[in-house]
């Protein structure tokens, strides 16, 4: 490994000045921007997606569950060879990796990681609302999410009217039923109802899962197909979010076959697949990972890896300033591990959150760090990321 | 008035005569804990179910993950076949079907729709395969045989039972200052002592005084180092199952203060800190709150709250008093108020309501026939699959604050669609006698509502039987209640 921490935060220094430019308002945008979140549940291993090119100490901890063959990113990262969909828009300069990241969680249980990663608090199952939420809440998008998921994800919480679109077997009932209910709700004024009425008459038969092949529709790369169709019309959401699950690999991770491969081909399918149908409103998107935490450098005796903390986040779409591994990375020494074993994350996940969402709801970054996130304390990458 | 069998309980059969003093008629229904209605051969208590959930989890986080360790595919044939050696897949479809059966069979329906609301407030949230052999002889032996009890006994019992123990993780609470916190070892081996705050935190946040208590950090801290020492007992250190006990040796040492009282050391402060918690005025306020919340409205007035706590000041919270007083709001309030139901409610009072020939929940003697070690047929996987879909499975809720009681987090596309799908099937799961029989609807709605000219006639524009269920079951006067 030979870059060190210091030169990534010379790297950086340039930008600065930009800060605290331009501040209170943004201009409106004139395109709708779409939001993409994919919820990687379980841990997801930043290390076996994006490992560190020439670490003897990496390599050394991870004889059995290496990764050969990657794909080379830069001089110190590769990227997981499996990783096609993503690889292309790597190619087409709209991938990028935030490195050595995580949400503020030490603790190592899914169960409060996954409820910050949603909240994106610190304390578990204080706040009962999203992140995401909120700041749609704040940029007065409501009836602007779809969640590909079932129930309503806690992420998206905190605005009303959300849409989701998770199948059910079965065929829609005629249209002669919903324009029934559809008028006793008129007449009832059940506005509410009502709404979701619209929504579901929009519903087409083939949508639905029915059949013997019907199941597939509720894999994931199938409901990116179909988010994408919604995500692209004008006055379709503007936020998917979606879930990846079995990234928790205490056994048999393997290496590029591995249970953990299959969970990130899938994450990637679901990429791959938003990319090709959103054609040209690929160019207005952001799509971003999150995850509970990241897993230890070190394998276990069932060639598998324990829950630890510093991860990858992965970023596709238009309206990323560029490829690029964005890290201050803190090493891999045992001493600049943290606890001895784990990655360490040196920036706060949420705030390449809260800079997505100031570049795609078009809202100042410190309105969302206030009203989102508290006022903690968050760095603004923005200009470093993203197309501002 | 009839939306009142609703409300309380899951509507009448078409078949049913009104009982004509309804107060009384829901009241009674909480004064006793009968036998379950259900009368299969898979009753098993909480302890007998851990044998399962213990071979399961020790072969495959160990025996299998060595033995196949590079061989991921045959990682995934070998635990297929273990999950159905334990039963995996079927335990929950047996505890559903126990469940719904006291809804839609038993005499006592308003005690079932009771019993859910505990369950759900005293929440095992899906992890560690708990929901998958756990949970539901959980709600059976500790929630619902303790609904005739006091709230402090019910509290008590659900804190120290051992799948809250597990889930909320007091078996990692471990007092820093105790005799086992203070061993070499933990040095040698880097494993330090530290409390887990988690299940003290939701012992006041959820279960009793809700953050309205005004504990603070430090309180939380402080209930968990009271908490210290309860764990199942541990070999080798693996938990292997065994029963919740104290253990002196991981106590945290010294007096501990929550919300300005002092608790001594010991096995009792546990005890005694749940009596005092569930003295606390806050408690009191929080749990009638949601009652009335889960019966009534979204918003609950302090006029609906004042009499259950009343009731639970009166009686000490002897739970059967605090019920007939959340019922006879519910039935003072009948008319003003309508509450949206929570799908698996709403999916009840269909059953219920369309009738007696019901093939639901699955009856007995079909489950009865499987065995363990063989695939669980699609049949009998229903119930799972089916409160999967309309979002409200009992015991796989994602976080430990269980279902939400609000209409807002019920009302999504993807849920109203189940809703019509569901009333589909409903009507799917009538005899053929029953779905050619014209006056079915007519009967279910003169029967369950006042005003059944109104809502014969919004039905009648139906095409055809089926279309009538979808849409009898989606009307704003069903979904609400």
């Amino acid at each position: 490994m030979k870059i060190s921490r210091r030169d990534f935060l010379k790297g950086s220094a340039t930008t600065l000045f930009l800060a605290g430019f331009n501040l209170p308002a943004l201009a409106a945008a004139s395109k709708k921007k779409n939001l993409v979140v994919i919820m990687l549940r379980g841990g997801m291993d930043g290390l076996c997606a994006v490992p560190v090119i020439g670490d003897k100490n990496f390599e050394k901890r991870r004889k059995n569950i290496l990764i050969e063959n990657t794909i080379k990113l830069n001089s110190d990262f590769a990227l997981h060879p499996r990783l096609k969909g993503f690889n292309e828009c790597w190619k087409e300069n709209t991938g990028s990796i935030i490195h050595a990241t995580s949400i503020p969680y030490t603790q190592r249980s899914h169960f409060e990681g996954q409820n910050l990663m949603e909240t994106g608090g610190r304390v578990a199952y204080q706040e009962k609302t999203g992140w995401v939420g909120r700041a749609m809440k704040l940029a007065k998008l409501q009836g602007d999410g779809l969640a590909l998921s079932l129930p309503m994800p806690l992420l998206l919480r905190g605005v009303p009217k959300n849409n989701n679109y998770f199948p059910a077997s079965g065929s829609l009932p005629r249209k002669e039923t919903l324009d029934l209910l559809r008028s006793v709700y008129a007449e009832s004024s059940e506005d509410e109802l009502l709404e979701m009425m619209d929504f579901i008459k929009k519903r087409k038969d083939e949508q639905m899962m029915s059949g013997t092949t019907g199941h597939g529709k509720r894999k994931n790369k199938n409901l990116a197909k179909q988010a994408a169709v919604y995500l692209r019309k004008a006055d379709g959401p503007r936020v998917a979010v979606f879930e990846v699950n079995g990234f928790d690999t205490h056994a048999a991770q393997g290496g590029v076959d591995g249970t953990h491969t299959k969970c990130l081909v899938e994450m990637d399918d679901i990429i791959k697949n938003l990319k090709e149908n959103l054609k040209e409103a690929y160019n207005d998107t952001i799509i971003l990972t999150v995850t509970e935490f990241g897993r230890t450098i070190k394998q276990n005796g069932g060639n598998g890896t324990e829950h630890g903390y510093g991860t990858a986040i992965f970023m596709a779409g238009g309206l990323l300033k560029k490829s690029q591994v964005y890290t201050d990375w803190p090493g891999l020494k045992r001493k600049e591990m943290h606890e001895g074993r784990d990655l360490n994350a040196t920036i706060d996940a949420r705030s390449v959150y809260a800079s997505a969402m100031s570049s795609v709801f078009d809202l100042d970054f410190k309105r969302i760090q206030k009203d989102v996130f508290w006022g903690e304390d968050l760095q603004n990458l923005s200009d470093k990321l993203f197309k501002v | 008035m009839k939306n009142f069998f609703r409300k309380v309980a899951f509507g009448l059969k078409p078949e049913e005569k009104a009982p004509s003093d309804p107060l009384t008629w829901a009241q009674k229904q909480v004064e006793t804990i009968p036998e379950l209605n259900w009368k299969g051969k898979y009753i098993y208590s909480e302890k007998e179910m851990r044998k399962y959930w213990i071979t399961q989890r020790v072969e495959e986080n160990t025996t299998l993950r060595k033995k196949y360790k590079n061989d991921p595919k045959g990682l995934e044939i070998a635990e297929r076949q273990l999950e159905n050696d334990t039963g995996g897949k079927f335990w929950q479809n047996n505890e559903i079907s126990i469940r719904h059966a006291e809804g839609v069979r038993s005499n006592n329906p308003v005690l079932a729709k009771l019993w859910y609301f505990w369950g759900n407030h005293f929440t095992i949230s899906e992890t560690q395969r708990l929901h998958q052999y756990s949970t539901g002889a959980y709600q059976r032996e500790f929630i619902r045989a303790n609904m005739d009890k006091t709230f402090e006994t019910m509290v008590y019992e659900a804190t120290v039972a051992w799948p809250m123990m597990m889930h909320l993780d007091n078996k990692d609470n471990i007092g820093p200052k105790s005799k086992s916190g203070k061993e070499e070892w933990r040095r040698r081996e880097k494993e330090p002592a530290t409390l887990n705050e988690n299940h003290a935190r939701e012992l006041m946040e959820l279960h009793t005084i809700s953050p309205e208590g005004g504990y603070t950090q430090e309180d939380v801290q402080e209930l968990a180092k009271i908490m210290t020492g309860w764990r199942p007992k541990w070999t080798k250190k693996k938990d292997h199952g065994h029963d919740v006990s104290f253990d002196s040796e991981i106590h945290e040492p010294g007096k501990k203060r929550v919300l300005g009282k002092d608790y001594k050391r010991g096995k009792e402060g546990i005890k005694l800190a749940i009596k005092d918690l569930v003295n606390h005025p806050s408690c009191r306020e929080f749990i009638a709150t949601k009652l009335c919340t889960y019966l009534i409205t979204d918003k609950p007035t302090k006029e609906m709250i004042t009499p259950i706590i009343k009731a639970w000041e009166q009686f000490d919270g002897h739970l059967p008093e605090v019920h007939k007083a959340a019922i006879k709001v519910a039935f003072e309030y009948n008319d003003k108020y309508e509450k949206f139901q929570n799908p698996e409610n709403w999916w009840l009072q269909t059953i219920n309501m369309s009738g007696a020939t019901y093939a639901y929940p699955i009856p007995e003697k079909k489950i009865d026939k499987f065995e363990l070690g063989y695939l669980v047929s699609q049949e009998l996987r229903e119930p799972d699959w089916l409160l999967e879909s309309i979002g409200y499975h009992p015991y796989r809720s994602k976080q430990p604050n269980g279902y939400s009681d609000l209409s807002n987090d019920w009302m999504s596309t993807e849920l109203i669609i189940r809703r019509l799908m569901y009333a589909k099937k409903a009507f799917h799961k009538y005899k053929i006698k029953d779905q050619i029989d014209d006056t079915i609807h007519e009967k279910i709605i003169r029967t369950n509502f006042d005003n059944p000219d109104k809502i014969l006639k919004i039905v009648s524009r139906a095409k055809s039987n089926e279309e009538k269920h979808m849409i009898l079951f989606n009307l704003p006067e069903v979904l609400r209640a």
